[in-house]
Protein backbone atom coordinates (compact mmCIF):
# COMPACT_ATOMS: atom_id res chain seq x y z
CA UNK A 1 0.00 0.00 0.00
CA UNK A 2 2.84 2.33 0.92
CA UNK A 3 4.62 1.48 -2.32
CA UNK A 4 1.51 2.29 -4.36
CA UNK A 5 1.15 5.64 -2.61
CA UNK A 6 4.83 6.39 -3.17
CA UNK A 7 4.50 5.53 -6.87
CA UNK A 8 1.43 7.74 -7.23
CA UNK A 9 3.18 10.61 -5.46
CA UNK A 10 6.29 10.19 -7.63
CA UNK A 11 4.21 10.14 -10.81
CA UNK A 12 2.29 13.19 -9.58
CA UNK A 13 5.51 15.05 -8.79
CA UNK A 14 7.01 14.13 -12.15
CA UNK A 15 3.80 15.28 -13.80
CA UNK A 16 4.07 18.65 -12.11
CA UNK A 17 7.75 18.97 -13.01
CA UNK A 18 7.24 18.05 -16.64
CA UNK A 19 4.12 20.19 -16.91
CA UNK A 20 6.08 23.22 -15.73
CA UNK A 21 6.83 25.73 -18.36
CA UNK A 22 10.58 25.79 -18.16
CA UNK A 23 10.86 26.87 -21.79
CA UNK A 24 8.92 30.07 -21.41
CA UNK A 25 10.43 33.06 -23.14
CA UNK A 26 9.73 36.57 -21.99
CA UNK A 27 7.94 38.86 -24.41
CA UNK A 28 10.28 41.87 -24.65
CA UNK A 29 7.40 44.01 -25.97
CA UNK A 30 5.38 43.54 -22.78
CA UNK A 31 6.77 46.46 -20.87
CA UNK A 32 5.05 47.99 -17.87
CA UNK A 33 4.93 51.83 -17.84
CA UNK A 34 6.94 53.27 -14.97
CA UNK A 35 3.99 55.01 -13.30
CA UNK A 36 1.98 51.75 -13.32
CA UNK A 37 4.90 49.76 -11.93
CA UNK A 38 5.17 52.21 -9.04
CA UNK A 39 1.59 51.72 -7.82
CA UNK A 40 1.26 50.29 -4.33
CA UNK A 41 -1.13 47.51 -3.42
CA UNK A 42 -3.96 49.09 -1.38
CA UNK A 43 -4.49 45.69 0.29
CA UNK A 44 -0.87 45.28 1.33
CA UNK A 45 -1.84 45.74 4.99
CA UNK A 46 -4.80 43.36 4.69
CA UNK A 47 -3.36 39.84 4.47
CA UNK A 48 -6.82 38.43 5.21
CA UNK A 49 -7.76 39.40 1.63
CA UNK A 50 -5.30 36.78 0.32
CA UNK A 51 -7.87 34.01 0.73
CA UNK A 52 -10.14 35.78 -1.75
CA UNK A 53 -7.13 36.13 -4.05
CA UNK A 54 -6.58 32.40 -3.90
CA UNK A 55 -10.18 31.78 -4.90
CA UNK A 56 -9.85 34.21 -7.80
CA UNK A 57 -6.59 32.56 -8.86
CA UNK A 58 -8.26 29.16 -8.91
CA UNK A 59 -11.13 30.52 -10.99
CA UNK A 60 -9.18 32.62 -13.43
CA UNK A 61 -5.55 31.56 -13.63
CA UNK A 62 -5.22 27.82 -12.94
CA UNK A 63 -6.16 26.85 -16.50
CA UNK A 64 -2.89 28.29 -17.85
CA UNK A 65 -0.62 28.82 -14.83
CA UNK A 66 -1.50 25.60 -13.02
CA UNK A 67 -2.63 25.09 -9.43
CA UNK A 68 0.83 25.87 -8.08
CA UNK A 69 1.42 28.75 -10.49
CA UNK A 70 4.23 26.82 -12.16
CA UNK A 71 2.80 27.47 -15.63
CA UNK A 72 1.40 24.91 -18.03
CA UNK A 73 3.91 24.40 -20.81
CA UNK A 74 1.41 23.62 -23.54
CA UNK A 75 -0.31 26.91 -22.74
CA UNK A 76 3.04 28.73 -23.00
CA UNK A 77 2.21 30.31 -19.64
CA UNK A 78 4.84 31.69 -17.29
CA UNK A 79 6.03 30.03 -14.10
CA UNK A 80 4.79 32.53 -11.53
CA UNK A 81 7.03 31.04 -8.85
CA UNK A 82 10.22 32.20 -10.55
CA UNK A 83 12.10 34.93 -8.77
CA UNK A 84 12.10 36.90 -12.04
CA UNK A 85 8.34 37.15 -11.59
CA UNK A 86 8.34 37.55 -7.82
CA UNK A 87 10.87 40.39 -8.06
CA UNK A 88 8.46 42.47 -10.11
CA UNK A 89 6.62 45.19 -8.21
CA UNK A 90 2.99 44.83 -7.13
CA UNK A 91 2.11 47.58 -9.57
CA UNK A 92 3.76 45.73 -12.47
CA UNK A 93 1.87 42.51 -11.71
CA UNK A 94 -1.39 44.45 -11.35
CA UNK A 95 -0.79 46.14 -14.72
CA UNK A 96 -0.10 42.80 -16.40
CA UNK A 97 -3.26 41.24 -14.94
CA UNK A 98 -5.28 44.28 -16.02
CA UNK A 99 -3.99 44.59 -19.57
CA UNK A 100 -3.09 41.04 -20.44
CA UNK A 101 -0.86 40.26 -23.40
CA UNK A 102 -3.40 39.23 -25.99
CA UNK A 103 -0.87 38.48 -28.70
CA UNK A 104 0.67 35.83 -26.45
CA UNK A 105 -2.61 34.38 -25.18
CA UNK A 106 -2.81 36.16 -21.81
CA UNK A 107 -6.28 37.74 -21.60
CA UNK A 108 -7.05 41.04 -19.95
CA UNK A 109 -8.76 40.73 -16.57
CA UNK A 110 -9.98 44.30 -16.45
CA UNK A 111 -13.47 42.83 -16.08
CA UNK A 112 -12.59 42.00 -12.48
CA UNK A 113 -13.04 44.84 -9.98
CA UNK A 114 -9.83 46.70 -9.13
CA UNK A 115 -9.59 45.33 -5.61
CA UNK A 116 -10.00 41.76 -6.85
CA UNK A 117 -7.04 42.26 -9.19
CA UNK A 118 -5.02 43.50 -6.20
CA UNK A 119 -6.18 40.40 -4.30
CA UNK A 120 -4.68 38.32 -7.08
CA UNK A 121 -1.38 40.15 -6.64
CA UNK A 122 -1.53 39.40 -2.90
CA UNK A 123 -2.00 35.72 -3.64
CA UNK A 124 0.78 35.63 -6.27
CA UNK A 125 3.16 36.71 -3.50
CA UNK A 126 2.34 33.55 -1.56
CA UNK A 127 3.41 31.22 -4.37
CA UNK A 128 6.49 29.35 -3.29
CA UNK A 129 9.44 30.91 -5.10
CA UNK A 130 11.82 28.65 -6.96
CA UNK A 131 15.23 29.37 -8.41
CA UNK A 132 15.06 30.60 -11.98
CA UNK A 133 15.34 27.95 -14.62
CA UNK A 134 15.74 30.80 -17.05
CA UNK A 135 16.83 34.17 -15.90
CA UNK A 136 14.62 35.98 -18.37
CA UNK A 137 11.29 34.39 -17.51
CA UNK A 138 8.42 36.69 -16.77
CA UNK A 139 4.67 36.76 -16.33
CA UNK A 140 3.03 35.98 -19.62
CA UNK B 1 -24.31 10.70 -36.36
CA UNK B 2 -24.00 9.00 -32.96
CA UNK B 3 -20.20 9.12 -33.19
CA UNK B 4 -20.28 12.86 -33.68
CA UNK B 5 -22.67 13.25 -30.76
CA UNK B 6 -20.39 11.24 -28.44
CA UNK B 7 -17.36 13.19 -29.71
CA UNK B 8 -19.06 16.49 -28.91
CA UNK B 9 -20.25 15.20 -25.51
CA UNK B 10 -16.71 14.14 -24.59
CA UNK B 11 -15.43 17.60 -25.41
CA UNK B 12 -18.16 19.20 -23.32
CA UNK B 13 -17.50 16.93 -20.35
CA UNK B 14 -13.76 17.35 -20.67
CA UNK B 15 -14.15 21.11 -20.72
CA UNK B 16 -16.17 21.41 -17.56
CA UNK B 17 -13.49 23.14 -15.56
CA UNK B 18 -13.45 26.15 -13.34
CA UNK B 19 -14.13 29.32 -15.15
CA UNK B 20 -14.25 32.95 -14.20
CA UNK B 21 -17.51 33.81 -15.95
CA UNK B 22 -17.95 37.38 -14.52
CA UNK B 23 -20.27 37.86 -17.44
CA UNK B 24 -21.48 41.20 -18.60
CA UNK B 25 -25.08 41.64 -17.44
CA UNK B 26 -26.18 43.48 -20.60
CA UNK B 27 -28.55 41.94 -23.10
CA UNK B 28 -28.28 44.54 -25.85
CA UNK B 29 -25.23 46.70 -25.07
CA UNK B 30 -21.77 45.32 -25.80
CA UNK B 31 -18.72 46.24 -23.78
CA UNK B 32 -15.06 45.79 -24.73
CA UNK B 33 -14.54 42.47 -22.97
CA UNK B 34 -14.20 39.63 -25.43
CA UNK B 35 -14.31 35.89 -24.89
CA UNK B 36 -11.05 34.40 -23.65
CA UNK B 37 -9.13 32.70 -26.46
CA UNK B 38 -10.07 29.04 -26.88
CA UNK B 39 -13.15 29.28 -24.64
CA UNK B 40 -16.64 28.49 -25.87
CA UNK B 41 -19.62 30.02 -24.18
CA UNK B 42 -23.03 28.50 -24.78
CA UNK B 43 -25.91 30.80 -23.96
CA UNK B 44 -29.62 30.30 -24.08
CA UNK B 45 -31.75 33.43 -23.83
CA UNK B 46 -35.34 34.50 -24.37
CA UNK B 47 -37.05 37.78 -25.11
CA UNK B 48 -40.71 37.90 -24.15
CA UNK B 49 -42.98 40.70 -25.28
CA UNK B 50 -45.84 41.75 -23.03
CA UNK B 51 -48.56 42.96 -25.40
CA UNK B 52 -50.42 46.22 -25.55
CA UNK B 53 -53.89 46.48 -27.10
CA UNK B 54 -53.96 44.84 -30.52
CA UNK B 55 -50.81 42.82 -29.92
CA UNK B 56 -50.22 39.25 -28.78
CA UNK B 57 -47.82 37.87 -26.20
CA UNK B 58 -44.72 36.38 -27.82
CA UNK B 59 -41.57 34.59 -26.73
CA UNK B 60 -38.42 34.64 -28.84
CA UNK B 61 -35.76 32.17 -27.62
CA UNK B 62 -32.27 32.15 -29.05
CA UNK B 63 -29.00 30.31 -28.56
CA UNK B 64 -25.56 31.79 -28.80
CA UNK B 65 -22.28 29.97 -29.32
CA UNK B 66 -19.52 32.43 -28.53
CA UNK B 67 -15.93 31.46 -29.21
CA UNK B 68 -12.72 33.33 -28.45
CA UNK B 69 -10.72 32.92 -31.66
CA UNK B 70 -7.86 35.06 -30.37
CA UNK B 71 -7.44 37.51 -27.53
CA UNK B 72 -8.77 40.26 -29.78
CA UNK B 73 -11.30 38.42 -31.93
CA UNK B 74 -14.53 36.79 -30.78
CA UNK B 75 -16.91 35.01 -33.13
CA UNK B 76 -20.50 34.13 -32.33
CA UNK B 77 -23.26 32.07 -33.96
CA UNK B 78 -26.91 32.69 -33.12
CA UNK B 79 -29.91 30.46 -33.76
CA UNK B 80 -33.27 32.04 -33.09
CA UNK B 81 -36.99 31.28 -33.06
CA UNK B 82 -40.25 32.94 -32.13
CA UNK B 83 -43.66 31.83 -30.90
CA UNK B 84 -46.71 34.07 -30.66
CA UNK B 85 -49.82 33.29 -28.60
CA UNK B 86 -52.75 32.46 -30.86
CA UNK B 87 -50.40 32.31 -33.83
CA UNK B 88 -47.53 29.96 -34.72
CA UNK B 89 -43.97 29.09 -33.73
CA UNK B 90 -41.29 29.63 -36.34
CA UNK B 91 -37.53 29.30 -36.70
CA UNK B 92 -36.54 32.82 -37.59
CA UNK B 93 -32.97 32.26 -38.74
CA UNK B 94 -29.31 32.62 -37.80
CA UNK B 95 -26.68 35.27 -37.34
CA UNK B 96 -22.90 35.20 -37.48
CA UNK B 97 -21.22 37.91 -35.49
CA UNK B 98 -17.59 38.95 -35.16
CA UNK B 99 -16.05 41.42 -32.76
CA UNK B 100 -12.56 42.81 -33.11
CA UNK B 101 -10.61 44.79 -30.61
CA UNK B 102 -8.10 46.95 -32.50
CA UNK B 103 -6.11 48.21 -29.50
CA UNK B 104 -3.93 45.89 -27.49
CA UNK B 105 -4.00 47.53 -24.08
CA UNK B 106 -6.68 48.91 -21.79
CA UNK B 107 -7.39 52.57 -22.44
CA UNK B 108 -9.82 55.06 -20.99
CA UNK B 109 -12.04 54.44 -24.01
CA UNK B 110 -11.76 51.01 -25.61
CA UNK B 111 -13.14 50.64 -29.13
CA UNK B 112 -14.43 47.35 -30.54
CA UNK B 113 -15.54 46.85 -34.14
CA UNK B 114 -18.55 44.63 -34.69
CA UNK B 115 -19.68 43.04 -37.96
CA UNK B 116 -22.65 40.68 -38.22
CA UNK B 117 -24.36 38.89 -41.07
CA UNK B 118 -28.00 38.00 -40.45
CA UNK B 119 -30.05 35.48 -42.38
CA UNK B 120 -33.40 35.98 -40.68
CA UNK B 121 -37.07 36.41 -41.43
CA UNK B 122 -39.11 39.51 -40.68
CA UNK B 123 -40.77 37.50 -37.88
CA UNK B 124 -37.56 37.79 -35.80
CA UNK B 125 -38.32 39.29 -32.39
CA UNK B 126 -35.28 38.53 -30.24
CA UNK B 127 -34.44 42.25 -30.42
CA UNK B 128 -30.74 41.85 -29.73
CA UNK B 129 -30.66 45.33 -31.15
CA UNK B 130 -33.34 47.78 -32.18
CA UNK B 131 -32.80 49.69 -35.40
CA UNK B 132 -35.01 51.91 -37.52
CA UNK B 133 -38.51 51.82 -36.11
CA UNK B 134 -38.04 48.47 -34.36
CA UNK B 135 -39.56 45.09 -35.29
CA UNK B 136 -43.15 44.56 -36.40
CA UNK B 137 -44.78 42.93 -33.35
CA UNK B 138 -48.35 43.28 -34.62
CA UNK B 139 -48.54 41.44 -37.97
CA UNK B 140 -49.09 37.66 -37.91
CA UNK B 141 -46.28 35.20 -38.56
CA UNK B 142 -47.98 34.04 -41.75
CA UNK B 143 -47.31 37.49 -43.21
CA UNK B 144 -43.88 38.13 -41.70
CA UNK B 145 -42.14 34.77 -41.83
CA UNK B 146 -42.07 34.35 -45.63
CA UNK B 147 -40.19 37.64 -45.94
CA UNK B 148 -36.51 36.74 -45.65
CA UNK B 149 -33.83 39.28 -44.95
CA UNK B 150 -30.10 39.15 -45.55
CA UNK B 151 -28.77 41.90 -43.38
CA UNK B 152 -25.38 43.31 -42.61
CA UNK B 153 -25.05 44.98 -39.26
CA UNK B 154 -22.10 46.95 -37.97
CA UNK B 155 -21.53 48.51 -34.58
CA UNK B 156 -19.00 50.83 -33.11
CA UNK B 157 -18.61 49.77 -29.48
CA UNK B 158 -16.97 52.18 -27.07
CA UNK B 159 -16.46 50.97 -23.54
CA UNK B 160 -14.72 52.22 -20.47
CA UNK B 161 -13.87 50.91 -17.02
CA UNK B 162 -14.07 53.60 -14.37
CA UNK B 163 -13.12 52.10 -11.03
CA UNK B 164 -15.52 49.16 -10.83
CA UNK B 165 -18.06 50.60 -13.23
CA UNK B 166 -18.34 49.57 -16.83
CA UNK B 167 -19.78 52.22 -19.10
CA UNK B 168 -20.48 51.25 -22.69
CA UNK B 169 -22.13 52.81 -25.71
CA UNK B 170 -22.89 51.27 -29.10
CA UNK B 171 -23.80 52.98 -32.37
CA UNK B 172 -25.51 50.59 -34.79
CA UNK B 173 -25.84 50.74 -38.58
CA UNK B 174 -27.80 48.03 -40.37
CA UNK B 175 -28.36 47.41 -44.08
CA UNK B 176 -30.92 45.01 -45.44
CA UNK B 177 -29.22 43.52 -48.48
CA UNK B 178 -32.50 41.99 -49.71
CA UNK B 179 -34.57 45.17 -49.86
CA UNK B 180 -34.00 48.75 -50.82
CA UNK B 181 -34.57 50.12 -47.34
CA UNK B 182 -31.56 52.37 -47.03
CA UNK B 183 -29.53 52.23 -43.83
CA UNK B 184 -31.17 51.84 -40.42
CA UNK B 185 -29.66 53.16 -37.23
CA UNK B 186 -29.85 52.35 -33.56
CA UNK B 187 -28.08 52.80 -30.25
CA UNK B 188 -27.45 51.08 -26.96
CA UNK B 189 -25.93 52.51 -23.81
CA UNK B 190 -25.36 50.86 -20.48
CA UNK B 191 -23.53 50.98 -17.20
CA UNK B 192 -23.03 48.26 -14.60
CA UNK B 193 -20.88 47.24 -11.66
CA UNK B 194 -20.44 44.26 -9.34
CA UNK B 195 -22.22 44.57 -6.00
CA UNK B 196 -18.98 43.90 -4.11
CA UNK B 197 -15.40 44.81 -4.92
CA UNK B 198 -13.57 42.32 -2.74
CA UNK B 199 -13.78 38.55 -3.19
CA UNK B 200 -14.51 36.62 -0.03
CA UNK B 201 -12.28 33.73 0.90
CA UNK B 202 -15.06 31.16 0.93
CA UNK B 203 -17.04 29.59 -1.86
CA UNK B 204 -20.47 31.19 -1.78
CA UNK B 205 -23.20 31.64 -4.32
CA UNK B 206 -25.31 34.31 -2.68
CA UNK B 207 -22.41 36.65 -1.90
CA UNK B 208 -22.69 40.13 -3.34
CA UNK B 209 -19.51 39.59 -5.36
CA UNK B 210 -21.44 37.14 -7.57
CA UNK B 211 -23.95 39.77 -8.71
CA UNK B 212 -23.48 42.48 -11.30
CA UNK B 213 -26.25 45.04 -11.70
CA UNK B 214 -26.78 47.97 -14.01
CA UNK B 215 -29.03 49.78 -16.40
CA UNK B 216 -29.20 49.88 -20.16
CA UNK B 217 -30.99 52.03 -22.71
CA UNK B 218 -31.57 51.02 -26.31
CA UNK B 219 -33.66 52.02 -29.27
CA UNK B 220 -33.94 52.88 -32.94
CA UNK B 221 -32.69 56.04 -34.60
CA UNK B 222 -34.67 55.80 -37.83
CA UNK B 223 -33.17 55.26 -41.25
CA UNK B 224 -31.88 57.12 -44.28
CA UNK B 225 -35.34 56.60 -45.80
CA UNK B 226 -37.06 58.61 -43.07
CA UNK B 227 -34.35 61.15 -42.49
CA UNK B 228 -32.52 59.72 -39.50
CA UNK B 229 -35.38 60.60 -37.15
CA UNK B 230 -36.52 59.14 -33.83
CA UNK B 231 -40.15 59.65 -34.87
CA UNK B 232 -42.07 56.33 -34.61
CA UNK B 233 -39.14 54.48 -33.07
CA UNK B 234 -39.03 52.20 -30.04
CA UNK B 235 -36.87 53.05 -27.02
CA UNK B 236 -36.41 51.10 -23.80
CA UNK B 237 -34.88 51.52 -20.39
CA UNK B 238 -33.93 48.23 -18.77
CA UNK B 239 -32.40 47.34 -15.39
CA UNK B 240 -30.03 44.38 -15.82
CA UNK B 241 -28.65 41.86 -13.37
CA UNK B 242 -26.43 38.81 -13.71
CA UNK B 243 -25.81 36.21 -11.04
CA UNK B 244 -22.88 33.85 -11.18
CA UNK B 245 -24.56 30.62 -10.16
CA UNK B 246 -21.52 28.39 -10.48
CA UNK B 247 -17.92 28.64 -11.58
CA UNK B 248 -19.07 28.05 -15.15
CA UNK B 249 -22.58 29.37 -15.34
CA UNK B 250 -24.47 32.58 -14.83
CA UNK B 251 -28.08 33.66 -14.94
CA UNK B 252 -29.18 36.95 -16.49
CA UNK B 253 -32.40 38.89 -16.13
CA UNK B 254 -33.69 42.19 -17.43
CA UNK B 255 -37.15 43.76 -17.64
CA UNK B 256 -37.22 46.47 -20.32
CA UNK B 257 -39.79 49.26 -20.21
CA UNK B 258 -40.84 51.14 -23.32
CA UNK B 259 -40.31 54.89 -23.32
CA UNK B 260 -42.46 55.39 -26.45
CA UNK B 261 -45.65 53.87 -27.83
CA UNK B 262 -43.85 51.77 -30.45
CA UNK B 263 -43.15 48.05 -30.02
CA UNK B 264 -44.04 46.04 -26.94
CA UNK B 265 -44.63 48.02 -23.72
CA UNK B 266 -42.49 45.59 -21.67
CA UNK B 267 -39.73 43.22 -22.76
CA UNK B 268 -38.78 40.50 -20.30
CA UNK B 269 -35.36 39.06 -21.03
CA UNK B 270 -33.66 36.21 -19.24
CA UNK B 271 -31.10 33.54 -19.96
CA UNK B 272 -28.34 31.26 -18.79
CA UNK B 273 -24.78 31.10 -20.06
CA UNK B 274 -22.25 28.33 -19.55
CA UNK B 275 -18.57 28.66 -20.33
CA UNK B 276 -16.41 25.79 -21.58
CA UNK B 277 -12.82 26.67 -20.80
CA UNK B 278 -10.11 25.40 -23.13
CA UNK B 279 -12.65 24.13 -25.65
CA UNK B 280 -10.47 24.96 -28.66
CA UNK B 281 -7.38 23.15 -27.39
CA UNK B 282 -9.42 20.09 -26.42
CA UNK B 283 -10.90 19.88 -29.91
CA UNK B 284 -7.41 20.28 -31.36
CA UNK B 285 -6.10 17.50 -29.08
CA UNK B 286 -8.88 15.13 -30.10
CA UNK B 287 -8.19 15.86 -33.74
CA UNK B 288 -4.48 15.23 -33.20
CA UNK B 289 -3.41 18.86 -33.28
CA UNK B 290 -0.49 20.41 -31.44
CA UNK B 291 -2.39 22.31 -28.69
Amino acid sequence: MRGVLLTIMTIGLLGVIFAQNTSYQQDPKWQVPADAAGKLNPLAQKPEATAGGKKLFQRNCVECHGATGAGVEKKHAADLQLSAVQQQSDGALYWKITNGNTDRGMPSFSRLPELQRWQLVLYLRTLKPTSDVQSNASVK
Amino acid sequence: MNRYFIFFLLILLGSGQRSSAQESPYFVTYDHHLEEPGNLEIETFSTMGIPRSGQHFYAAPYMEFEYGVTGRWTSELYLEAQGTAGDSTVFTGWRLENRFRPLKREHFLNPVLYVEYEHISEASRIQKEIVGGGPDVTSPNSELHPIKAHELETKLILSSTVHDWNIAGNFIVEKNLSESEGFEFGYAFGFARPLASLASGSECRLCRENFIAGLEFYGGLGSTEDGFSVHNTAHYVAPVVSWQLSDNGSFHFSPGFALTHEGSPVLIRFGYSYELRGFGSKVAQLLGGKH
